[in-house]
């Protein structure tokens, strides 16, 4: 019997000719948490669909030891039975139905002739949230009325429910707020003790540090080293990812900020389904030019929702006054926006980013292909330049531009759709969580990049989830908390608890002008 | 697998039209063999080789507008029905009313953009889905139909109109079209080189895109040789190449092409990117009721009268030939040649099959397994995957 629960030995994946994977180990004890570190693209989500038989056995080489025999499972639904879960970073319930039927999906409990036995899953489904510490949620309300948080960890039931033995846990934390966050790490905890181990990949590495015991780096589909957390700096472990020491996360350069070029007044939104509830209440601002404004909030705060509604894609009913460079001016379409010089990249980048099948040039010109044509049609070689000058300048890596963008890295892609974006020339650039799910050099990249505009007198405004990306990049910090505008601060010597207390609406600051 | 059979399938789904290509030849030779008597092949003439070619040309224009329609992520259930409607319309103006030919081709033409642009602003305005749109247009257009020709064939007097559907085009004609196509063809290639060159791309060694044009040069030679050695190129025949042949243009090389693919890949992200998302929907189903229109025109003159069931089952023979040309049925990727191909292999199986006395209850079921192996063998493919 080995000493370890799961054994991965000399993984190889190749995807047509190209090594994903080229031979990489990992273990992992009983009750161990091993965090699992690297850039996107690095080979970790790909690693674990080799464990999780997401990529049947028979599709990679090398080997796989669950508790000392070999594992060849050709199914996850073998993988589950042997105790292996997987927690995807985009969620798998089904949020029409209700707590309870999602933690038992599959797995349901049955009266004779195939009724569900509600009573028997209700009775177990509320056992496992008090395991988890969530007495409060009704197991038999549809889970669409929980947040973010509350489904992970509804997730993390369903898969206690399946006699989990291993938790895979894929960036769990990227779209909860902090509090949320640290409801999940301590669940994490808990699991530890009761023997259940856990390989947790993330891109944040306090996180990591908390509740790892080991951290295994892989770069570029190489093991890299795997090290016992204690001991470990953070510095030290951007350096095993990236192969290079960043010195400076934040690559912060002086620029003039000039007059007000954009007004927003009296914005706001109502919900879409329930037509009383403000998402957004009566928020203004303003922007200067060459400004990086940043927005700060926690998840749900109706950041998005402000951005969505000045662009011109919010769905519900909404109203506002804007203007730009001294004039007022009506959005009623993105059409609209793009046309006056006010550009957005989504947060959402699969669902409202890319066009999958198209490749990437195409995609880096869809908002400006009429500039490209003459009458109508298109001049492809002159196309062909300016995508040629888009990759070059934001340096996308990608074999050719003709490659469908759906085959490109996270951060890639959303070079490429902050290019789509540059090309109109706009006066002011919304990014609603530029680096969400891009890897660290990437990200540093960004950064520059956004210098490199506003010093160029574009402005910006960023909407970020991660506070010290708020307070490395921007200029002035606009903090917002249930739909409100809570706080407006100049960013000289802000700190994270100031933001955090405005956010929470315990702000003991004046609201500044 | 064997890595040739992994470079056989890459090839296969870069190149779908090559696939196609050989199952017509697959096809062609099968049906060829079966109809061998002493004089040779009754199938491989040069004379029924032109009434497939006339046969095709109504479902191949429906095929070339349905190409747009499915890319974009919707159907329209309505064009065999819209068909049968703007024949009878055509009939009817020319028998009743006395329009002169100009004019009934103008009006139905017409007419065809108003409806499909109406079917069109109901799906994407009015946020009905399609299908419905589609199943409403089934009905209630046939139901126009037998209102307008009050249920029997209305006869069609005119030559002008008649020629539409049943006139070749004079002798050797097609020949000097041939060559116009193929100059045009030349001239393409070395104007892209040139274009190539000036924004320091890469470009194709010149015996490479000479090998093509000297193939796609021969291709065009035969089919058009084949067609004269009858009775010259059909009228139908030369619309639906035009038609392909604008259509590709449209797919390929205009912002309008390309946005019909960005919508049926990715609707919400191409909507914002400042894309009027609503328009290019409608003016899609503005395109496919002009293809509803030619369609029509043609099934009149060639049957010489507008029928108040013509047009019958057309929609699926379309969208059919779609998805055998490898349509995706989730929109975002196809081709008008693949399409064209389509409706070519469809009408093969028609031709061959009655050719062979085949009867018409085998004939559905042998067209129906042909689609369901075909969108199979696509799929096994994986081209389409998302």
């Amino acid at each position: 019997m080995s000493e370890y629960l799961l054994d991965m030995r000399g993984i190889v994946k190749e995807f047509s000719g190209v090594k994903a994977l080229d031979g990489i180990s990992l273990q992992v004890r009983a009750g161990e948490c091993v965090g699992l570190c690297g850039e996107n693209g690095a080979g970790k989500s790909t690693l674990m669909k080799v464990l999780s038989a997401v990529y049947p056995h028979g599709t990679w080489d090398g080997q796989i030891f669950w508790e000392g025999k070999e594992l060849k499972a050709r199914t996850i639904r073998e993988t589950e039975d042997a105790g292996i879960v997987i927690i995807h970073q985009e969620l798998m319930l089904v949020p029409q139905l209700s707590v309870a039927e999602n933690i038992f999906m599959g797995n349901e409990i049955t009266l004779p002739g195939g009724r569900m036995n509600y009573s028997a899953m209700y009775q177990r489904a509320e056992a496992l949230m008090h395991e988890l510490k969530m007495p409060d949620i009704n197991v038999a309300l549809p889970v669409m009325h929980y947040g973010g948080g509350h489904q992970q960890l509804i997730e993390i039931a369903k898969a206690l429910n399946k006699k989990a033995k291993l938790l895979i846990l894929d960036e769990p934390t990227s779209s909860l707020t902090k509090s949320e966050t640290q409801i999940l790490l301590n669940i994490i905890k808990d699991l530890k003790k009761k023997g259940v181990a856990c390989v947790m990949i993330s891109h944040k590495l306090d996180e990591i540090a908390e509740v790892c015991d080991t951290i295994s780096v892989i770069r570029d589909g190489t093991h890299v080293g795997t090290r016992p957390m204690s001991g470990m700096d953070t510095n030290e472990i951007i350096t095993m990812m990236v192969g290079r020491e960043i010195k400076n996360l934040f690559p912060r350069e002086e620029h003039p900020i000039g007059e007000v070029v954009f007004e927003a007044k009296h914005v706001t939104c109502y919900d879409v389904n329930n037509p009383q509830r403000k998402r957004v209440d009566d928020v203004s601002f303003q922007l200067r030019k060459g400004e990086i404004l940043g927005v700060a909030g926690l998840v749900g705060a109706g950041r998005t929702e402000l951005a969505m509604a000045i662009f011109g894609c919010y769905a519900g009913h909404h109203s506002l006054e804007m203007t730009l460079e001294g004039k007022t001016i009506q959005v009623k379409t993105p059409k609209d926006a793009v046309e006056q010089g006010i550009c957005m990249v989504p947060e959402d980048r699969k669902r409202h980013g890319i066009v999958p099948l198209m490749g990437v040039g195409h995609n880096i010109t869809i908002s400006t292909l009429p500039n490209y044509a003459k009458h109508g049609s298109i001049d492809a070689e002159a196309e062909m330049h300016t995508i040629q000058q888009s990759i070059a300048r934001m340096r996308i890596k990608t074999a050719t531009p003709l490659l469908q963008i759906r085959g490109l890295s996270g951060g890639n892609q959303q070079k490429a759709v902050v290019s789509k974006m540059l090309l109109p020339s706009p006066k002011v650039l919304i990014l609603d969580e530029p680096t969400r799910g891009v890897d660290v050099g990437a990200k540093y990249e960004i950064y520059k990049l956004m210098f490199e505009l506003v010093k160029q007198g574009l402005s910006i405004i960023m909407i970020s989830s991660e506070l010290p990306e708020v307070l490395g990049i921007s200029d002035r910090v606009l903090v917002m908390g249930e739909g409100k505008l809570r706080g407006d601060f100049v960013n000289q010597g802000l700190t994270q608890e100031q933001v955090l207390t405005a956010a929470l609406g315990q702000s003991d600051h004046p609201l500044a002008a | 697998m064997s890595s040739a059979a992994k470079s056989i399938k890459k090839l296969f789904s870069q190149y779908k039209v090559l696939a196609l290509g050989l199952a017509i030849v697959f096809i062609w030779t099968f049906f060829g063999y079966m109809t061998m008597t002493d004089e040779g092949s009754a199938f491989l003439t040069s004379r029924n080789f032109s009434n497939l070619m006339r046969q095709m040309a109504i479902t191949g224009m429906l095929a070339c507008g349905m190409v747009f329609v499915i890319i974009a992520g919707e159907i329209d259930l309505s064009v065999g029905s819209l068909l049968g409607l703007l024949g009878g319309l055509a009939a009817v103006l020319d028998a009743t009313y006395k329009v002169p030919v100009a004019g009934t081709v103008a009006i139905v033409c017409f007419a065809g953009v108003l409806v499909g642009l109406l079917n069109g602003y109901w799906v994407s305005y009015l946020r009905v889905p399609s299908f419905i749109v589609g199943l409403a247009g089934m009905l209630a257009f046939r139901g126009i139909l037998v209102g307008i020709t009050e249920g029997s064939t209305v006869p069609v007097e005119s030559e002008g109109l008649i020629a539409i559907g049943q006139a070749y085009l004079p002798a050797k004609i097609g020949y000097l079209l041939a060559l116009i196509l193929f100059g045009l063809l030349a001239f393409i290639m070395l104007r892209t080189r040139a274009n190539r060159a000036k924004y320091n791309l890469t470009v194709d060694p010149m015996w490479q895109d000479g090998m093509k044009l000297a193939l796609t040069g021969a291709l065009i030679f035969g089919f058009v040789h084949t067609l004269e050695s009858y009775q010259g190129v059909p009228v139908p025949v030369l619309v639906v190449l035009v038609i392909a042949g604008v259509f590709s243009f449209m797919a390929n090389s205009t912002v309008f092409g390309r946005r019909i693919y960005a919508i049926g890949s990715n609707l919400e992200a191409t909507r914002l990117s400042g894309v009027n998302v609503q328009f290019v929907k409608m003016a899609i189903f503005g395109i496919m009721g002009l293809m509803c229109a030619f369609a029509g025109l043609t099934t009149t003159a060639r049957l010489a009268s507008g029928s108040p069931s013509a047009g019958n089952m057309g929609e699926l023979d379309a969208i059919a030939s779609c998805f055998i040309g490898g349509t995706s049925m989730r929109g975002g990727s196809g081709t008008i040649s693949g399409a064209l191909i389509g409706a070519l292999i469809m009408t093969s199986l028609d031709n061959g099959m009655s050719m062979l006395g085949v009867e018409t209850f085998w004939q559905m079921i042998v067209k129906g397994s042909i689609l369901l192996l075909a969108v199979w063998v696509d799929v096994m493919s994986g081209s389409n995957e998302r």
